[in-house]
């Protein structure tokens, strides 16, 4: 009696067990399905943004944009790009006419924003996470087609409005308005003239990649020592570079007027190099040092004008104490390699 | 009109969006600067100072010799061994005496009381033998080296030392990618990980605070010293020679909270690589000036914000565990009871991992604190090998006083040389208790970091206890 209940009781279980498996594969066919299809009309969109993207910077660049060079910056055959264009052309954003693809106002302005989007995005990464900065572009590539113009003008707020994204590219305003230009290339620039780096482009990789590794970033001020064909060698954030010119053609900077007007005729020490006991004034930090990590030292009252004075050395190293502001405040060596200071002599005790 | 003043407040926009371009992106910096120096005029008038500077400055002689490269660590060393020795030997009298008055006293007395009124046996067991025992106990264990940890630790904090020992460890934790506070928060954890966790506070930069709070388990808490202390006492200590055996022991424990710290590092190190890259990061160190320590301050901080604090958190779990370790021991189904279905189905994985099913499940149902888990274990492995004559039946938890008593039932219950030493490592490595788990959740305002916190010690003591149990078999030691 007992024996026969335990076996019905199986064979229940055993039913209500395939049951719900069969309900499972269902609900999660069926998801995979929505998702397949949200993914592939999303694979669309974002085809149909980067080849707006890529005709509106090739007009500005002064450039005839053309299926194949289409095709090359999205990376997908011909065929596809031709198909992207005609589904553009019905949405009236693109006109294929006697010189070429141009862009329609609502195309231009289509294009605009998501411009705005990826270089807002690049700037909240670089002010609000710690992401590394090799990861900036290709992150907002992806997120350039996830925010709308509302979510973009939040984060707009949201970071101050801010001009230009970490790159130095000036992020387009809520109305697609761009900044007076009068930069150049640093391959151009004159020997022995003082100039701000404006701009440094994110392509190829490899250049973005070399240069970055020498620790130049927009809002830095150099000064060309010297030029020849086969290199450039000029002085920036108390360190010399070297630069072949491919590479200082990817440099865009915005010449400075006098030495005088850069403020640092004399080369800056860093404060990571000031020795234990010396005092001195900090001329500023380095832009190389934003976000959090900026707003932090500033918080601590480390300004252009403040005077540090190195007090104490960490006996496992990498850290070093300063007196700032009648405070004892600890940094690493890396951190005070972003200030520059000027040396002070002792005061007379 | 109404067109016009459209236009015009257009125009008005446009201009600004165009300005906006000539401020320059140094804007908010220059903001800062003025509203500094606006202040530093303010202070300039209003503060006088005195004009010659003291020819001694004490601070700076203190601070000289504390972090000075010959000095500074042998003194750390010095003062930390000193504070843990005045714990443990110091906590031993008052913990025996709550115990003597809270287990041995009180406990028979509520019983008698109890039968004395008539109340139904289940509910006698669950009340007195489930949740006033479990209680009873946490706070015998707990309370006494927390009540004189904390406030020596804070007598550190007040001083203005403890800064100066992150000061000093700082690039230790610097190359796991952690905040040198974190050794700060990591000493407090010795005495309570849920403190320890709180502790975390300290730590301004949101991705460090988060290493700091994850790994804050590895450090062996107070809960987990005297389960280290018996077991190293018990299995390792008898392999010395009698008069070495204390010292062996002694050395073993400290070994394991040492093994602790280098796996807060290096779990520090993965975290900060892994799950944790992308996280905003800022460091800064204040140093304070020394000041004389403000002994109400004291007291109140350690006393009433660190220790009644984490014991009010272990006494609200530790209650219903205690009713659930009764009600696993008593409720019985077809012909053992829960405790026993569960252990027979845990003894295969306790085996893999070089423990067995009564421990699994001691941590399973023990989890508010560390603190029972050898009491539940004692009590189970009496029910599931049926010895009489030890403890006081089922779902009642017991301790005993002489070692080789308590060797006798772990041995009746199947434990070798590797049981034990699997068990201290599995009690530095698994999951934090739920105290602490639920101070982190607390504290991050995040389940997803709790789940890690549980499951990255969980996996790594289950990955560590299985590759010794092999290695130990393959060697044939065992």
């Amino acid at each position: 009696m007992l024996g026969q209940l335990a076996q019905t009781g199986a064979a229940l279980a055993w039913a209500v067990a395939a049951l719900a498996v069969i309900a499972a594969f269902v609900v999660l066919a069926r998801a995979a399905l929505a998702r397949w299809r949200q993914g592939r009309q999303f694979r669309l969109r974002v085809r149909a943004e980067d080849a707006l993207k890529h005709v509106y910077k090739a007009r500005a660049a002064g450039e005839r944009p053309t299926l194949e060079s289409m095709a090359g910056s999205m990376q997908v055959s011909v065929n596809r790009a031709a198909q992207t264009v005609a589904g553009l052309q019905k949405a009236d954003l693109l006109t294929l006419g006697e010189e070429g693809m141009r862009l329609t106002p609502s195309g231009e302005r289509y294009a605009l924003n998501v411009i705005r989007a990826h270089r807002l995005w690049e700037q909240h990464l670089a002010e609000k996470t710690g992401v590394a900065e090799n990861e900036w572009h290709r992150r907002a590539e992806r997120q350039e087609h996830l925010i709308t113009p509302e979510q973009a003008d939040s984060i707009s707020a949201g970071l101050g409005h801010p001009t230009h994204d970490p790159h130095g590219d000036p992020i387009p305003g809520p109305r697609g308005d761009f900044p007076p230009m009068s930069d150049q290339l640093l391959s151009s620039l004159e020997p022995g003239r003082w100039a701000r780096i404006t701009h440094i482009e994110d392509e190829p990789e490899e250049i973005f990649a070399q240069i970055r590794a020498m620790g130049l970033a927009p809002g830095m001020q150099l000064r060309l020592l010297a030029k020849d064909p086969r290199r450039l060698r000029c002085w920036c954030d108390g360190e010399d570079h070297v630069l072949a010119p491919i590479v200082a053609a990817n440099l865009t900077v915005q010449p400075l007027a006098e030495p005088a007007a850069a403020g640092e005729a004399a080369r800056p020490l860093l404060l990571s190099h000031l020795e234990p006991g010396r005092r001195g004034r900090v001329v500023r930090l380095s832009p190389r040092c934003r976000g959090a990590e900026r707003r932090r030292l500033m918080d601590l009252g480390i300004l252009p004008g403040t005077v540090v004075r190195s007090e104490l050395r960490s006996p496992t190293g990498g850290l070093t104490a300063y007196r700032v502001r009648d405070t004892l405040i600890a940094l690493r060596e890396e951190q005070a390699a972003q200030i520059q200071i000027e040396p002070l002599a002792e005061p007379a005790s | 009109m109404s067109s016009r003043g459209q236009s015009q407040r257009e125009e008005i926009l446009a201009c600004a969006q165009s300005l906006r371009w000539e401020l320059g992106a140094q804007f908010h910096e220059k903001l800062v600067e003025s509203i500094y120096a606006d202040a530093a005029r303010l202070a300039a008038r209003a503060v006088t100072r005195p004009g010659a500077t003291p020819r001694f400055d004490l601070d700076r002689a203190i601070d000289r010799l504390v972090t000075s490269r010959r000095w500074g660590i042998p003194l750390m060393v010095l003062l930390f061994a000193l504070v843990f020795w005045i714990t443990i030997v110091g906590a031993n009298y008052p913990s025996q005496f709550l115990a003597s008055l809270l287990v041995d006293r009180l406990y028979p007395w509520l019983r008698e009381g109890a039968a004395a009124l008539g109340l139904p046996a289940w509910l006698r067991g669950l009340g007195i033998d489930g949740v006033y025992l479990a209680t009873a106990w946490v706070v015998s264990v707990m309370l006494p080296p927390m009540a004189i940890f904390f406030p020596l630790f804070t007598f550190l904090e007040d001083f203005g030392y403890l800064p100066r020992v992150a000061f000093n460890l700082d690039n230790l934790f610097r190359r796991a990618g952690a905040h040198g506070k974190q050794a700060l928060t990591m000493m407090m954890g010795f005495g309570c990980n849920a403190a320890g966790v709180t502790a975390t506070r300290i730590i301004d930069s949101p991705r460090e605070r988060l290493i700091a709070m994850l790994t804050n388990n590895f450090s062996l808490c107070n809960g987990r010293w005297p389960t280290q202390i018996l077991i190293a006492s018990l299995f390792i200590g008898a392999l010395a020679p009698p008069y070495l055996a204390g010292l062996v022991s002694a050395a073993v424990v400290v070994g394991v909270a040492l093994l602790g710290v280098l796996l807060s590092l290096a779990a520090s190190w993965f975290l900060s690589r892994t799950a944790l890259r992308g996280e905003v990061s800022t460091f800064s160190l204040e140093l304070p000036p020394y000041r004389p320590p403000r002994l109400g301050q004291i007291i109140y901080t350690s006393l009433i914000d660190r220790t009644a604090f984490v014991l009010w958190r272990a006494l609200v779990f530790a209650a219903p565990a205690g009713a659930v370790i009764w009600l696993v021991a008593n409720v019985r189904v077809a012909d053992a009871s829960l405790a026993e279905h569960l252990i027979h189905f845990l003894d295969p994985l306790g085996f893999w991992l070089g423990l067995n099913g009564v421990i699994l499940l001691a941590y399973l149902i023990a989890i508010p604190a560390n603190e029972i888990v050898i009491p539940t274990v004692l009590m189970l492995t009496v029910l599931t090998t049926r010895l009489t004559g030890v403890g006081g039946g089922a779902g009642v938890m017991f301790e005993l006083d002489n070692p080789a008593d308590t060797l006798a039932v772990l041995r009746a219950g199947g434990w070798t040389l590797l049981t034990g030493v699997n068990l201290m490592l599995f009690s530095l490595i698994h999951n934090p208790c739920s105290t602490t788990l639920y101070t982190i959740y607390k504290e991050s305002g995040s389940w997803k970091w709790t789940g890690v916190a549980a499951a990255l010690p969980l996996a790594l003591g289950f990955a560590v206890c299985f590759v010794v149990a092999q290695a130990w078999r393959w060697l044939g030691a065992g």
